[in-house]
Parts: C-alpha cells; structure tokens; sequence
C-alpha cells in the first residue's frame, strides 16, 4: 500500500467515523428509539453505510479534483472503480436492507404530515380511545404500529406495501392527493386476525361470529368502523 | 480489418463520460446520504428509486470507456483521427499502445516546471509511442496533433508480439527507441 494510498484511508476513515454516529443520532433522535429496543440492523447498518458512503464520496471527489477523468495509473483506477463503481453498488444493496427497515417506523409514515399528522397525533394521544391509540399506549404492538396494523401477513403483505407506499409518495411529492386519505382497499380481516385470533379475550367476545370473521362473510369494520382512527382528523 | 474509430478514453471525450459518470454516483451517494440522515417519503424514494437508475447510468458510461480502453490496447492496426491541436496522449499517461502517423503530423511536446517543449515533429511514416511500451513505463511526453492527422493504433499486446515474431522490426525500433533516448536533453 503507498503512502498516499494509506494517507487517502486514514483521513476517509477518520471523517466517516466522525459523520457516522453523527448520522446515526440524527435518526434515532428523531426516532425517539430507547436503548432497550434498540434495532441492531439500524443501528450497525446506519454507522456502517455512512462510513462507507462517505469514504466513497471522497474517493470520488479525490478522482474528479487529481485526475478529471484520466485513466492514469493504479490510483486513478482504485478511485475510479472503488469510489463510483464498488462502493455505491455496495451501498445500494446495503440501503435496501435499511429502507425496508426504516420504512416500517411510525416516524417514516409521520414524515408525510400534511397526510398523516392527524392519524399520528391521534395516536400518540393517550386521552384518545380510538383503536390505533389504545393498542399503541398499552404497547399492544411495540414498535412499527402504523405498518404492523396496515401491512398483511408474510412477505407478499410487505412487498404489497412498498408497492403501494411508493405510489403514495409520488401523490405526497406532487401533491396529488386528496383530502381525507382513505384506504385503497376494505381493512382486511387478517390484518386484525392475524394477531387476535386465538386469544382468549377475543374468542370470548367474538364467538358468535368468529366462522363468519374466517371466511370473510363478515368484517371486522361492521362492528368498528371509524374506532381505528377518527375520521374528521384528516380534514384540514 | 482496419476501420475509422475515434474513441479514445483518455481523449476529452472519454474523460468527460467518466467525470459525468463519477457525478452521477457521487450524487447517488449523496442520496444515500440524506437518506440516512433525514428518513422520509422523499429521501427514500430518492435513494431506493432515483439513485440506482443514476448508478446504472454511471455503470454503463463507465463500462463504455474502459470496453474503449480494452479494445485500444489489444488493437490491431486500427485507424484513429485528430482534430489539429488535439491531444493524443499525455506526458504521465500508462501506455497502452504504439502509433504509426498514416497522414497529417504530429509534435511531441514535453512540460518541465510548466514550461512546454517541442521535442520533435512526426509525419507520415513514423512511429511514435513505443518507449513506453518497451521500458514498460508512463509516457515520458505529451504528443498532440498539428494537422488533421490519421493514425494507425497497434494495441501493447500485438506490438509486444510483433517484436518477438520480427527480430528484424525489433532491432528497427530498439534502434529508433535509442536515438530518441539519446537525443533528449539532458535534465
């Protein structure tokens, strides 16, 4: 390893390492994330991808300044495919692991206020007995409250989710939705099913009609509509 | 076999494909960046949507040069032209392949202490570009062309292979290669 080589790593290293926790904080101050339920793959995976995002940068910064684009020599190559190629394909494919991670907390969803700061508000309120309020301050569902309740089971429920989460930001971004948000399809059964079926409180109030909740004759918003979250908060 | 390219990567038009491709992914980086920083329905979909479609960009413009890099280096006779004034290789360039001037002409210029030299001019028939690839080292002078010049492009490979098969050729260019050596001025 030459000398500048090892002079260029040291200084990517001590920045990365200063702008990664830095980086990590910013999130988890805005996540309000206690220690104890800290999520390892956020919190590795974020300091991580910072350090190498930002040794990548420099690489590349390095490359555009010094060479500008000339092929010439060992160093001009390392930076050019280290810096533009390995390391950004790295950090896509790292990214995905903490987009999926990142886009299941309630923050995430909270980030589109204009749509979603009613729903929030509503549910953080520990005054309020909606559904969505009294399964987050009994910590019924301890993390991620807004995707466990809005996503189905298994991986297909996830995907189905991102699918249509994207569609929903490109409405936020160009401003294209319309107020008050409604859900796109009937609140499904197995999406309340999926956590109290079997339960023994719930069979107990549910017998009469539990085959009917099953095969979907019956719906579980029949009884509940507007309990999960009130409908006039999301008229401005 | 031989045909009329131009496309060499270290020429203007290669270098501007690679600082606009090093852009690219220094902005798909900087995506990835804000992602981290501020987690929001924008900065994910900047990151997870807009950033690889910018990364493939950058890939497939980098991947062009260096294909165009590749095939110069394992060329065989292929043609190249330049535009009087512009550069055909640099002084500190690595050396990838030796040039015969077909037409036109060419000078051979160095730069100490920011002061440029003409060392010599070169014109039909001569070969210019083989020092570096015999001494295996960086190109020793900046070589740029005085009229609308074609020339021949013999990739390392073939013109290493050329010297071993020709012992005649060999003793052609060791001998070309010395007087050059001889008749550059002492530092």
């Amino acid at each position: 390893m030459g000398p500048k080589l090892k002079r260029f790593l040291t200084a990517a290293a001590a920045i990365a390492g200063a702008l990664a926790p830095m980086a990590a904080r910013a999130q988890e101050t805005a996540a309000g994330a206690a220690t104890f339920r800290q999520d390892p793959v956020d919190y590795f995976g974020t300091r991580f991808l910072t350090a190498v995002i930002v040794v990548g940068m420099i690489a590349i910064l390095i490359s555009l300044f010094r060479y500008r684009g000339r092929l010439s020599g060992p160093l001009a190559w390392s930076l050019l495919l280290g810096g533009a190629l390995l390391i950004p394909a790295v950090s896509s494919g790292l990214g995905t692991v903490l987009v999926f991670e990142r886009a299941e907390h309630v923050e995430f969803c909270a980030s589109c206020h204009l749509t979603m700061k009613g729903f929030i508000d509503d549910m953080e309120d520990p005054k309020s007995e909606s559904l969505a309020a009294v399964h987050f301050k009994n910590h019924y569902i301890p993390d991620d409250q807004c995707y466990e309740c809005h996503t189905s089971y298994g991986v297909f429920g996830t995907v189905e989710a991102k699918k249509e989460g994207m569609i929903d930001v490109y409405k936020y971004y160009t401003r294209t939705f319309k107020l008050p948000v409604h859900l796109r399809h009937p609140y499904p059964n197995g999406d309340c099913l999926k956590c109290h079926a079997g339960a023994v409180k719930w069979e107990a109030a549910h017998a009469d009609f539990e085959k009917a909740l099953f095969d979907g004759s019956s719906h579980c918003m029949d009884c509940h509509e507007g309990m999960g979250h009130p409908a006039h908060i999301t008229t401005y | 076999m031989s045909k009329n390219v131009h496309h060499d990567p270290d020429a203007p038009e290669g270098q501007r494909m690679l600082i606009a491709a090093q852009i690219l992914s220094l902005l798909a980086l900087a995506a990835g960046l804000q992602f981290l920083w501020n987690t929001t329905g924008g900065t994910l979909f900047l990151f997870a949507s807009v950033a690889p479609v910018l990364l493939a960009v950058a890939i497939l413009m980098m991947l062009l040069v260096i294909i165009a890099k590749l095939r110069k280096r394992h060329s065989l006779f292929e043609f190249e032209t330049f535009d009087p004034g512009e550069i055909v290789f640099r002084q500190g360039d690595v050396a990838d392949c030796a040039y015969f001037v077909r037409e036109g002409a060419v000078e051979v210029v160095q730069f100490t202490d920011g002061t440029e030299k003409v060392l010599a001019k070169l014109a039909s028939g001569d070969l210019f570009g083989e020092m570096a690839l015999v001494n295996s080292t960086p190109r020793n002078a900046t070589v740029r062309a005085v009229s609308k010049t074609t020339l021949a492009v013999l990739g390392k490979q073939n013109f290493m292979t050329m010297l071993n098969l020709m012992p005649n050729t060999q003793e052609d260019i060791m001998r070309t290669v010395k007087e050059r050596v001889m008749s550059r001025p002492v530092q």
